[in-house]
């Protein structure tokens, strides 16, 4: 995990934005791939980003740290964003939120001691016809239940055991 | 040009101003946050919001998004546009804290008239607010976010206008953050500006921080010190100092911003070791004494020794009015040895530029309008740094830039780079406006051209050059090309850096009388025995230093005016403390022939903060305030020459007696000053070769002026005193491993001058085979006099 991105890509990255006029297209997609293959984005992953595209650190933090989905401190194993937006208020987020507070026993914001979940209040998932939602990873989950939180946190905690 | 009607008033403005703009010359102030006449309108802020009742468009908008057009009907009092800018204040103010008692932007707060005039008046929010954890950017600028309304007005100034690189915008929604990627001081040389632009407290001078409350302020239009530009500034003083400097607005030379040499290099006012006591012969007196001396010891010397026997040194320092009485008292004294500049290279080169500007003139409003700019011999991050910045604004509006330099010239824009040695630059000239490129090699050969053929396209193109490195044959070679390459159709600019704020009001009054080196032969010889110095230190302003100090030593009389601790003031058996810039009246002229009018800020005395020394002041009571002798330059040649001292009838006399100087009497010192036809002459042709080297193999110096350490009077200022760097050369790294050098590494350099230590610094866009030496005031590097070019030693003494 200490390693920010395999060499061959970052090579893959440097070609891509030689090839194109606007390399500033990339950072985003950059940031991605090294919070995929990290887990997170720290200081150095914003520097590599920015001397790999030929671009100033400074407009790439400004990028990394306007997307709630671009992680600048670590996380957990899986990161849950709770929908924090009008429509899920209305269907009852404020108890799902509570619920799954209570569940793995933290705050807004915070990762549990052993490391498996980071939850985070986003702004909006675009599932307002399934609220209230919630995403982990690259799914959401919509009409939220407490039963249903429980099956999915149950799915979760299995697969990071699997994954060990 | 579109006519408009606004609040029932008709206006007609220029194709291409918005109504925002319009709404202004009918002296409507809509609020506004986000639009500023130098960084545009963006529409972010939402405030401006005005009723469109009639015309092309309708509806309540932003107005600074609509651009005025013919018919238009505009209301700024419609009920739905106020109640509409009112809830957008209230928005804007939801996080501000209510700190206004301790914040250092009380008294010129404009989110408090914004505020007010928005009618926000009861805060019903009661929620909690967002904090923020500040940054340290550095020794400058001070942060405090919490107060930040987020109108990215900041960022806009520092990065799209002064092209910073290290200073941004972080989050999103109410998370929004300013600052640096990592804690650190701020980069770019125009830093300070930030704080001008920032409408609230986030963003406050440090230097100046919890001195005064703004009401309590003495501030007056003056114009900044520091480089021939003649950049407007408002200096603030109280309590018998100067506390700080913000921009004044002059739209035809600097515009809105100045550089932070400007802005934080006023402390020389305040500097303890500041003469501020007239003498004679080592014993302090009154200043009426000191004048009666000076005046029949030179008039004693003209009767014994002939009027020939005594030299008159001015400077660019002194006020164009001063200047002027020098020539008076010179001419009174019958005496032909005048000049107003102690380094030759820097004389030559202004009165050769007053001699032969002319039509060719450009100012720094032209150059950010221009198209095609090549820089001979300027570098302007050094000599003059809002000539970088207009440059920059050239190539934001699709302008190019091309340096010729032998040094690695840093912009805050692109610009293409050509290393070529000092002592060619006069051949690329001529070279271009002859178009006869054959004595150059593939690569120069292939540059030059591609320049030749963009000359021939451009509609709008300046010539720049800088009077260290040209000197004054180069500055004729800069006129003569322009006056080569100019057609009917496209006249070609030239602007030429000169030494300080009236080294063209001094070379104007020059004449083609003596340069300063024939001067110091003289006194060297013994035929001149006595030197006048208006605000000038020849010991150490003199092209070679150790030369000067041995000719000076020969003086029988040396008579000093200054307002700074140089050699000059503390060797002369006459001297008269003179008043500086912030507190005097006077005028300078500028590199392009601008005469600008300043006033006084604050009256000369001891500061407070010295005399008390932290406490409460001695409780001592006198007549007078403590070290308030200095005068005016002008009052104390005034008085000498027995005429009126008021500056009225000093600039009434001046427009009498010069016809070319007719205006002087009306320049307002808040208007962008007059442009004088007045032509100078050509200095005398034995202008030494700017070359003094006697081994042709052995290591080649040249003294260059850095972009910190090399100003005298920034030298003096205590705020700047964090940017100075520690003694440093500059190598090519391809000439830096052939000495077995590296970046960072620690070195020995010898000159004439002896040994000192440096530090290696290495720069690829420098020409090979030179060794780049600053001037460093009070440093081992302090004669290192810019343009000079010195046989030098450098040996390896440390690793990085």
């Amino acid at each position: 995990m200490s390693e920010l991105l395999p060499q061959n890509q970052i090579d893959s990255f440097k070609a891509k934005a030689a090839a194109i006029s606007h390399p500033h297209e990339l950072i985003v997609d950059l940031l991605r791939a090294i919070q995929s293959h990290h887990g997170w984005v720290p200081d150095d992953g914003v520097l590599l980003t920015a001397e790999t595209l030929g671009v100033l650190p400074i407009e790439v933090e400004e990028l990394a740290t306007f997307y709630d989905k671009i992680f600048r401190r670590e996380v957990g194993k899986r990161v849950i964003h709770i929908c924090d937006s009008i429509c899920c208020w209305s269907t009852g987020a404020e108890m799902i939120t509570d619920h799954l507070k209570k569940s793995i026993g933290i705050s807004l914001g915070e990762t549990t001691a052993d490391g498996q979940f980071t939850l985070l209040p986003t702004c909006c998932l675009g599932a307002c016809g399934d609220a209230p939602a919630m995403m982990i990873g690259l799914t959401t989950h919509g009409l939220l239940t407490t039963e249903k939180i429980d099956e999915i946190l149950q799915q979760e905690r299995a697969a990071i055991a699997a994954e060990g | 040009m579109p006519k408009l009607t606004i609040d029932n008033l008709e206006v007609t403005v220029p194709e291409g101003t918005n109504v925002l703009e319009a709404a202004r010359e009918l002296d409507i102030v809509i609020p506004h946050f986000c639009y500023h006449e130098a960084l545009g309108a963006v529409g972010s802020c939402r405030l401006c919001a005005m009723m469109f009742v009639d015309g092309p468009v309708t509806g309540l908008q932003m107005a600074c998004m609509v651009e005025a057009q013919d018919g238009m009907v505009v209301s700024s009092t419609d009920p739905d546009a106020i109640e509409l800018r009112e809830h957008v204040i209230e928005w804007a103010m939801t996080n501000h804290p209510h700190d206004c008692p301790v914040c250092d932007e009380g008294g010129e707060c404009q989110l408090q008239e914004m505020t007010v005039a928005g009618g926000h008046g009861v805060r019903r929010y009661n929620g909690k607010k967002c904090t923020f954890t500040n940054q340290d950017l550095g020794p400058f600028v001070q942060q405090e976010m919490n107060r930040c309304i987020t109108c990215y007005r900041c960022v806009r100034t520092y990065r799209d206008y002064c092209g910073g690189t290290d200073y941004g915008v972080f989050g999103s929604r109410n998370r929004i953050q300013y600052g640096r990627f990592q804690e650190g001081t701020l980069e770019s040389p125009f830093s300070g500006n930030i704080i001008d632009a920032c409408p609230t407290g986030v963003l406050t001078s440090k230097p100046f921080r919890f001195k005064t409350r703004l009401w309590d302020l003495q501030e007056a239009p003056s114009i900044c010190p520091h480089c021939s530009l003649g950049c407007a500034t408002i200096p603030g003083g109280r309590y018998r100092e100067v506390q700080r400097v913000k921009a004044g607005i002059n739209r035809e030379t600097h515009g809105f911003f100045i550089c932070d040499r400007g802005r934080f290099g006023y402390d020389h006012v305040n500097h303890q070791e500041r003469p501020r006591q007239a003498r004679v012969d080592g014993q302090p007196v009154a200043v009426a004494a000191a004048l009666t001396a000076a005046r029949e010891r030179v008039a004693g010397m003209a009767r014994e020794h002939g009027p020939n026997s005594i030299a008159f040194l001015g400077s660019s320092r002194a006020s164009f009015e001063g200047s002027v009485l020098l020539r008076d008292w010179a001419a009174a004294t019958g005496s032909q040895q005048l000049v107003y500049e102690a380094h030759q290279g820097r004389d030559h080169a202004a009165r050769t530029l007053a001699a032969r500007l002319g039509e060719h003139g450009r100012s720094l409003e032209d150059l950010r309008q221009s198209d095609l700019i090549v820089l001979f011999g300027a570098d302007p991050l050094a000599e003059g740094p809002m000539l970088a910045l207009a440059i920059r604004q050239a190539v934001r509006n699709g302008g190019k830039v091309i340096v010729i330099d032998p040094r690695p010239v840093e912009l805050p824009c692109a610009a293409s780079h050509l290393p070529l040695a000092m002592e060619r630059l006069t051949d690329v000239l001529t070279a271009l406006a002859q178009k006869d490129l054959h004595a150059f090699d593939n690569h120069e050969h292939a540059f030059l051209e591609n320049l030749s053929e963009q000359f021939d396209s451009a509609q709008r193109p300046v010539l720049i050059g800088g009077a260290d490195l040209l000197g004054g044959k180069g500055v004729d070679a800069l006129c003569s090309t322009a006056a080569q390459l100019s057609s009917a159709e496209c006249a070609v600019g030239v602007m030429t850096m000169l030494a300080g704020p009236n080294s063209y009001g001094g070379a104007l009054l020059a004449g083609d009388g003596p340069d300063f080196d024939t001067i110091l032969d003289a006194i060297q010889e013994g035929t001149i025995r006595a030197l006048v110095c208006l605000e000038s230190d020849p010991f150490r302003e003199a092209m070679d230093p150790s030369r000067a100090q041995a000719a000076l030593g020969h003086l029988e009389l040396l008579v000093s005016f200054d307002a700074t601790p140089g050699l000059a003031a503390q060797r002369a058996d006459i001297f008269l403390p003179t008043r500086a810039n912030a507190e005097m009246a006077g005028s300078y002229m500028n590199n392009e022939g601008r005469l600008q009018a300043f006033q006084a800020v604050i009256d000369p005395g001891l500061p407070i903060s010295e005399t008390g020394a932290g406490n409460h002041p001695p409780r001592e009571f006198f007549q007078t305030t403590p070290g308030s002798a200095p005068e005016a330059d002008w009052w104390l040649l005034a008085e000498l020459l027995e005429r009126d001292t008021t500056l009225a009838a000093l600039r009434k006399t001046i427009e009498q007696s010069d016809e070319c100087f007719v205006g002087l009497s009306a320049i307002d010192a808040e208007s962008t000053g007059l442009r004088f036809s007045a032509q100078g002459s050509l200095p005398p042709a034995a202008e030494q070769d700017l070359l003094q080297t006697g081994v042709t193999d052995a290591l080649k110096l040249l003294a260059i002026t850095g972009p910190v350490g090399s100003h005298w009077l920034a030298h003096l200022s205590s705020p700047l005193a964090a940017t100075q760097p520690k003694p440093y050369v500059v190598l090519h790294p391809e000439q830096a491993e052939k000495l077995g050098l590296s970046a960072g590494d620690r070195a020995r350099l010898t000159t004439h001058f002896g040994h000192c230590h440096v530090v290696i610094r290495t720069d690829e866009k420098m020409v090979n085979g030179l060794i780049l030496a600053p001037q460093l005031w009070d440093t081992a590097l302090e004669g290192m006099v810019p343009g000079s070019m010195l046989d030098c030693q450098l040996e390896k003494e440390g690793k990085a």
